[in-house]
């Protein structure tokens, strides 16, 4: 028996060792090519960020497609717009353009070229670039009219090139949102060379912008590589480092698994950890712990609220029903408990960074006497399993969900299980998204986008603007005695060419939503990056997004 | 049997390989009450076994026997708490109790994994007695069916029916349980090809018995053993694959969890909090353990 | 012999043709509108469109004609090694699996290995002990191995081996060390099966009449049991190893999930979640197509193994 086994063992050991070692060597031989590759320029500064998961429905980098607020990031460092946004004040600054003039009838805008930037491809930026550019996404808008960039083109009509450094830019009907619409990604101005490609090569990476990092490579799922751009000097005066950037590289992976993420970051293998979602109480303090910093921006643009479906039917055409929610959810602990103790409450149906914000905080107070007494007066009455019944019907609401559901979901369930209001949670696939939406077949749903203006509301809410996924939900917002007051306050803010008119036309709308509780603000979407602390000069861009040249990585 | 195990592609192939005449051998009449106590008393694994069993299906009859927690109850304050006297497993990130979740958890896990083995078996069942019985064309076109589901790995299979019918638990189930049927129909059919052989079967039917008598009174009380065994075996192999699809989060709607949700849901706190899902794991496995425990136990043949 | 094969490799075909219908079947005929989902997942709404417009869409995904149709035209395009367009990844399906092929192949091979390297080395381990509690102690452990839910496991080894100990990195696909934790992950249970299954052969085997008969032929002791007992062993192993190779694309959805790489298996995962049929349909149809191609040729090492098997006699 023994000299079996033993037998046994070696002639196993030494046909299973000899595969196993021709294995191992082939895969270690892989591993260390790849290593030397990138080891080349490891003596170069590179900075390591690590994002979420990439787009799970929509592969593109395409500038004017893209709404994933990741590639936006991105973006801002790769591309450059007309305009650029002051993330202190809001207001609409030079960059591409050195100066501009509204037309009287607030229907075109006459720019005026910064001289000496060029492409990185060597193309300069002139005048017919920038009408190469918007009539590129006006053909492109042609074919796909559901594309993200429609609501920033809207009213595009046509370019007049007066000289090479002088543009007109004409629109078919005011828009008050485009000139901020010229200082983003989605509206930035792509090298000439870029639009000979095709959309498909531009969503797989074929983007040639002016701005102080050129992208090297992007392998959708995995990351992608941005290098530093020989020469640049042409940065809007938000940004600190007018120059070329200080890093040589930067490397962007995106890991879906919270975890992991977490723990690349503390073992130091990522310099910048950038999840879409803000970081909880637990691991500030274990980032803190190991010396990293965290900075935070809230997002410009709607906060992340819940929209009623207010169809005849469902339970929330009722305005009572709806009141009695808006009562019912406890914003203060939602923030300390799904997100940290300083995290900031919401105040209002927008993110207090977008211009025209209004707080809407008392209207907003959490209040479940209040919510229980309207529900025992509308006849909702307490069950067994303390959920409430009006003629044997259990008074419950059904949330659908884009992803799984997060803690803040569950958190919310359990809110309005303490008044008696189920909330049933429903994460939908994309086909069954589009079909429950517009076959109205549920109560609430969760809209978002982010811009930095108001305008953003009407993208959402809108259904004239709304895109094609989401429309149907928007149609069902707002029950017919108030859409047309909506309607108006949206053109109003849409036309309105003075600040004040603006103000006052958003300001009203924001009200509508609150005091009609049609929309059900749940936290503010507050971004968050962990940087350790060999990072210096993070800075946030106007919405949301950073600057990466002025960003410094000691080794 | 030797062109027997060339053709079959299947795990059933190997499970037949490796204990074919543990297999083979029907259970063993029974020991007398008291004889039958005192081997379990010399038997602790199997004590264990039975006790974890016992404790999962009791947690998913009726939960609140064993946790006066709510599950859903949500207490901002306790959120992360480590396990303790105040929380046995801990609490999640929201201030839920773990142990009052996986002990409600159990009722959807355990219900996924029964409908599972429920179908694998009834279908099993009926497909290998059909094949084995007729023989023929009727067997050859059976058997060439199961071949082409095993050669269908089991969770690809899965994805794809819940790609066509949805999330939940029910759908996890039956795609759990389609996965696993092959398995049933293969020992079924050599069960039933086996027992036909035998003397006193070949006598009843030379007797003068009817086809479904043969089939009732003596083919099918004389081939489910090794059946019950595999059913042993593949209530363990159906909680993993369920717990695997929830953990992919394909399982039941929020609130409920099931155990694999448990486990994934924990997984973003591995670093601050790791027995959030490093405890419901544990469970799983201990699960599985008293299941194969208990399944080897039957093969063997001993009380 | 010739025969043999070529039976062997049609039934194999046939068997690849069925497993391809029933997926076929399951994705194409119970859910609702395929169009609605592949049009959605492209940013389109179906309402929104006119019959026109649907008619061209349903041209453009191949969706126009009966499900029979249908059928035949996909089977013949994905003969043709063309698996169709995935509307959410924008690009065609055959690709995006190229793409990832190598990821999985890589975690696959090695995940081999090394189950063979445990399962053999702790069969023998457990063998070769004298003490006899110690024994007892060893023949069980490889249950836990069986019962330990893959990803939970690759969640431990994360935790201790990347978190707490910074040893191997937590995830991601650059390099061998990246491999090493979802590779001993996926190969346990596959280790612990052999490792039951050698503790039992080589007890069963030293019992076989024949090793008495070859000892009765005047064999020397080494030669009997290299040429009987290991075989006897490693015939099942065999055929586990083959399973084991046909099941990988199975088993990295989960690992694939849990260590963040970008293999088929997540491609898989991700699929499901965006009813991304095409993509769906071409993994599952894959891993068919391999666990029957591995099958077809462990069928065929048999005889060469184990001279015991002679099909030229069966015809």
């Amino acid at each position: 028996m023994k000299v079996l086994r033993r037998c046994f063992i070696r002639m196993f050991r030494r046909r299973a060792a000899s595969a196993t070692i021709v294995a191992l060597s082939a895969l270690t031989f892989v591993a260390a090519s790849r290593e030397q590759a990138s080891g080349a320029g490891s003596r170069a500064t590179t900075l390591r960020i690590a994002f979420n998961a990439d787009n799970p429905l929509l592969t593109s980098l395409d500038p004017f497609q893209v709404y994933w607020i990741e590639h936006r990031v991105v973006l801002r460092n790769v591309v450059e717009s007309l305009t650029d946004q002051d993330p202190a004040t809001g207001k609409i600054i030079p960059w591409l353009a050195e100066s501009w003039e509204t037309g009287a009838d607030g229907a075109s805008y006459l720019f005026k070229l910064r001289e000496g930037v060029t492409f990185s491809n060597g193309e300069p930026l002139d005048a017919e670039a920038v009408k190469t550019a918007f009539d590129a996404d006006k053909a492109f808008l042609a074919t796909s009219p559901g594309a993200f960039g429609a609501a920033f083109l809207e009213g595009y009509d046509h370019a007049e090139v007066i000289d090479p450094h002088r543009i007109r830019i004409v629109l078919s009907k005011p828009n008050a949102g485009f000139l901020q619409a010229t200082s983003t990604t989605t509206l930035a101005i792509l090298a000439p060379e870029s639009y000979k490609r095709s959309a498909k090569e531009r969503s797989l990476g074929a983007i040639i912008g002016t701005g102080p990092f050129v992208l090297a490579s992007y392998t959708p799922d995995v990351g992608l590589e941005l290098v530093r751009r020989k020469g640049y000097g042409w940065a809007s005066h938000a940004v600190d480092n007018g120059g070329e950037a200080y890093l040589d590289r930067i490397e962007v992976r995106y890991v879906p698994e919270a975890s992991v993420r977490n723990g690349q970051f503390t073992l130091g293998e990522t310099d910048i950890l950038w999840p879409r979602d803000p970081f909880s109480e637990a691991d500030i303090r274990v980032f803190k712990g190991k010396g990293a910093a965290i900075a935070s921006r809230s997002l410009p643009g709607p906060a992340y609220n819940l929209y009623p479906n207010v169809a005849a039917g469902r339970p929330l055409a009722d305005p009572g029903l709806r009141k009695a929610l808006q009562k019912s959810i406890d914003r203060t602990s939602y923030a300390r408990t799904v997100y940290s103790d300083d995290f900031p409450v919401v105040q209002g149906v927008l993110d207090a960074t977008t211009p025209y914000f209004k707080s809407e905080k008392e209207k907003l107070a959490y209040d479940p006497e209040g919510a229980a007494r309207l529900l025992e007066a509308a006849g909702w009455t307490l069950g067994k399993d303390r959920y409430r019944y009006k003629n044997g019907k259990r008074l419950s609401l059904l949330y659908v969900l884009w992803t799984k559901e997060t803690a803040g979901d569950l958190l919310l369930q359990d809110q309005l299980r303490k008044v008696g209001i189920e909330l049933k949670l429903s994460f939908l696939v994309p086909g069954e998204m589009i079909t429950a939406l517009s076959a109205g077949k549920y109560d609430l749903v969760a809209l978002y986008l982010t811009r930095g203006d108001p305008i953003a509301l009407q993208s959402v809410l809108d259904p004239r603007f709304a895109p094609t996924g989401s429309r149907a939900a928007a149609r069902n917002v707002f029950p017919p005695e108030i859409g047309p007051a909506a309607e108006k306050l949206f053109d109003a803010g849409l036309v309105a060419t003075r600040g004040d008119d603006r103000a006052r036309a958003y300001g009203e709308l924001q009200d509508l939503l609150i005091d009609n509780n049609l929309a059900f603000p749940l936290f503010e979407r507050v971004w968050q990056t962990a940087l350790t602390g060999k990072v210096s000069g993070f800075a946030w861009t106007a919405e949301g997004f950073a600057t990466l040249s002025s960003v410094r990585r000691t080794p | 049997m030797v062109d027997d195990s060339r053709s079959e592609l299947s795990t059933a192939r190997l499970r037949l390989a490796a204990g074919r005449a543990a297999l083979g051998r029907s259970l063993r009449p029974s020991l007398r009450g008291a004889e039958r106590l005192g081997h379990l008393l010399r038997r602790p694994g199997l004590v264990l076994s039975l006790a974890i069993l016992a404790f999962v299906f009791v947690a998913a009859a009726a939960p609140t026997l064993l946790t006066s927690y709510d599950p859903y109850l949500t207490v901002p304050a306790d959120r992360l708490a480590p396990p303790g006297a105040e929380h046995w497993f801990g609490a999640d990130e929201i201030g839920r109790d773990l142990f009052a979740r996986i002990v409600h958890g159990s009722s959807l896990s355990v219900q996924a994994s029964s409908i599972a083995v429920g179908i694998a078996f009834s279908a099993g069942l009926v497909l290998g007695v059909i094949a084995g019985f007729a023989g023929g064309w009727t067997d050859a076109a059976i058997m060439r069916f199961i071949d082409v589901l095993l050669a269908l790995p089991s969770l690809l299979l899965s994805l794809a029916i819940i790609t066509a019918i949805g999330f939940g638990t029910i759908p996890v189930a039956v795609a759990v349980g389609v996965g696993i049927m092959p398995g049933f129909a293969r020992t079924t059919r050599s069960e039933v090809l086996r027992v036909k052989t035998l003397p006193y079967v070949e006598a009843a039917r030379l007797g003068g018995a009817s086809r479904a008598r043969t089939l009732l009174r003596h083919i099918l009380p004389n081939s489910c053993g090794p059946v019950i065994v595999l059913a042993t075996l593949d209530f363990g192999v159906a909680i993993i694959a369920v717990a695997g699809l929830s953990f992919l989060g394909f399982g039941a709607a929020p609130p409920a969890a099931e155990w694999g949700t448990l486990i994934a849901n924990g997984r973003n706190f591995l670093v601050t909090a790791p027995w959030l899902s490093l405890i419901p794991g544990l469970f799983v496995m201990a699960v599985v353990l008293a299941a194969n425990h208990i399944a080897r136990t039957l093969e063997d043949g001993r009380p | 012999m010739t025969r043999y094969l070529l039976s062997r490799t049609a039934q194999a075909l046939l068997v690849l043709l069925g497993a391809y219908t029933i997926a076929y079947l399951i994705l194409y005929l119970l859910p609702g509108d395929p169009l609605a989902i592949l049009l959605n997942a492209a940013g389109r709404d179906i309402d929104a469109l006119s019959p026109a417009e649907i008619a061209e869409a349903r041209r453009f995904y191949g969706l126009d004609g009966t499900p029979l149709e249908r059928y035949f035209e996909l089977l013949w395009n994905a003969l043709h090694g063309d698996f169709g367009f995935s509307a959410s990844k924008n690009a065609p399906v055959a690709q995006l699996i190229l793409e990832r092929l190598p990821q999985t192949l890589a975690l696959g091979g090695l995940a081999v290995a090394f189950s063979i390297v445990e399962g053999v080395g702790f069969g023998y381990l457990a063998a070769s002990v004298r003490s006899p509690v110690l024994a007892r102690f060893l023949a069980r452990l490889p249950a836990f191995g069986v019962s330990l839910p893959s990803f939970w496991l690759g969640l431990l080894l994360i935790h201790l081996f990347a978190f707490t100990l910074g040893w191997l990195p937590a995830a991601g696909n650059d390099g061998f060390r990246s491999l090493i934790l979802p590779a001993f992950t996926l190969s346990l249970y596959s280790a612990a099966i052999y490792a039951q299954l050698l503790i039992r052969g080589l007890e069963a085997a030293s019992r076989e009449p024949f090793i008495v008969t070859a000892y009765a032929k005047g064999l020397t002791r080494g030669e009997v049991q290299f040429r009987h007992a290991f075989r006897n062993a490693a015939l099942p192993i065999v055929t586990l190893v083959g399973l084991q190779i046909g099941n990988t694309f199975s088993g990295a959805v989960l690992i694939e999930t849990v260590f963040t790489r970008t293999g088929v298996g997540r491609l898989a995962e991700e699929a499901v979640l965006r009813q991304d049929i095409p993509v769906v349909l071409a993994v599952v149809t894959l891993s068919a197509a391999g666990f029957v191609f591995i099958n077809l040729l462990v069928d065929l090492l048999y005889p060469i193994l184990d001279p015991r098997i002679d099909h030229a006699s069966k015809g």
